[in-house]
């Protein structure tokens, strides 16, 4: 029973594993601190997962569970990051063609992302994954007309990092 | 905003950029142990716990405990010991219940509110606790200058003496000392654990409540 589970978890994680591994690239900024925050939310993840029912799809579940864990759960690993791995490790983003100035301005943009508390980051996310103000509120706990409103406040935080 | 457009197309794009685990890796990780902020809280509670109910029981085998007992203030001693363990019982208990709400697939916001509830409840059992110490210690005095014959003696010498606010004086300026610094040696290990553990909680928590007002 209990290897049918592990089976079943670990099928579906590897599937879907794209989902925590973004998660972790917004919350840390070099690979080892990548690796160990993947770790924990996978550990959440299958601590809870006895108790997914599958009346929401796996991938809904999932990004409540990776937010929680970056936002509330993990805690940072104090290791000192070196400046370069910080930059390596942000910029390995953006490797396919673009011109010049798009390419640019996505790389100003991660930057500013990074920037962002854990909350807005958390919104942010839900957002660049095309999830709508009701799946946003709800993983948050805020109203859907709060969400709007932050969203936006967000938008113009962004806007100042930006054209400081 | 056309740039967060931008960069909304450039993160659905980049599907293949991510490291891809096998079902090995992840198999193995889900054998290895979370080290989460609610499992350093639940291990540190249950030391406060122990912590607690070890210096009350510590504190009976004490010489002075002895002697203390031996005033045959057992109408005092026993109906505190009895209050002391049921309140120790009745926080454990609601310590235990908090912490079994706390869901990881709750929403970030009742997720945050459930570990700092949990919290709460081992910060008012420490505060009861210091509370208790001060009174405790307050009585103690009183009960000492009542039976104690060595200190009833040197009241009575300090009092002949004419000196018999100046002795008062310093037992009370001593002993407010030493709770003083014996508190705030205990808050400031709080702050300082804490501090280091539940600071971005609380930071995230205080962001999320901002949207409501």
């Amino acid at each position: 029973m209990k290897k049918e589970l592990e089976h079943n978890f670990v099928e579906l994680l590897e599937k879907h594993q794209n989902i925590v591994h973004k998660v972790c690239r917004l919350y840390t900024n070099n690979q080892d601190a990548h690796n160990d925050l993947f770790q924990e939310i996978t550990i959440q993840l299958w601590k809870a997962y006895p108790k997914f029912r599958g009346d929401s799809k796996f991938s809904t579940w999932m990004y409540r569970v990776a937010l929680n864990t970056a936002i509330t759960l993990y805690r940072k690993n104090k290791r000192r990051i070196r400046t370069e791995d910080f930059d390596a490790f942000q910029f390995k983003i953006s490797a396919e063609a673009y011109d010049d100035s798009e390419e640019e301005q996505i790389k100003l943009m991660y930057k500013a992302v990074y920037q962002l508390n854990d909350i807005d980051k958390a919104l942010i996310f839900l957002y660049l994954e095309d999830k709508g103000y009701k799946e946003i509120s709800e993983t948050m706990g805020i109203s859907e007309v709060n969400a709007r409103v932050k969203m936006n406040r967000i938008k113009t935080k962004l806007k100042t990092i930006l054209n400081p | 905003m056309d740039e967060l457009e931008l960069l909304k197309k450039d993160w659905q794009k980049d599907k293949n950029k991510y490291p891809k685990l096998s079902y090995d890796d992840i198999y193995k990780m889900i054998l290895k142990k979370s080290s989460s902020i609610v499992k350093w809280i639940f291990i540190i509670s249950l030391l406060e716990f122990a912590f607690w109910g070890i210096i009350t029981f510590a504190l009976k085998d004490t010489e002075s405990m002895k002697r203390f007992e031996s005033y045959d203030a057992d109408n005092i001693i026993i109906p505190i010991s009895i209050i002391s363990y049921a309140i120790l019982a009745y926080f454990f208990y609601r310590f235990f219940m908090n912490y079994k709400t706390i869901s990881v697939t709750d929403s970030a916001k009742v997720l945050m509110e459930n570990i700092l509830k949990t919290r709460r409840t081992v910060k008012q059992y420490v505060a009861f606790n210091l509370i208790f110490l001060v009174i405790s210690t307050i009585a103690v005095l009183f009960v000492e200058f009542d039976k104690d014959t060595e200190l009833i003696s040197q009241v009575e010498q300090a009092s002949a003496n004419g000196e018999v606010f100046m002795f008062y004086a310093k037992i009370i300026l001593v002993t407010a000392v030493i709770l003083a610094v014996a508190i705030g040696v205990l808050l400031l290990f709080y702050w300082l654990v804490f501090g280091l553990l539940l600071g971005r909680l609380n930071k995230n928590y205080k962001e999320l409540k901002k949207l409501e007002v």
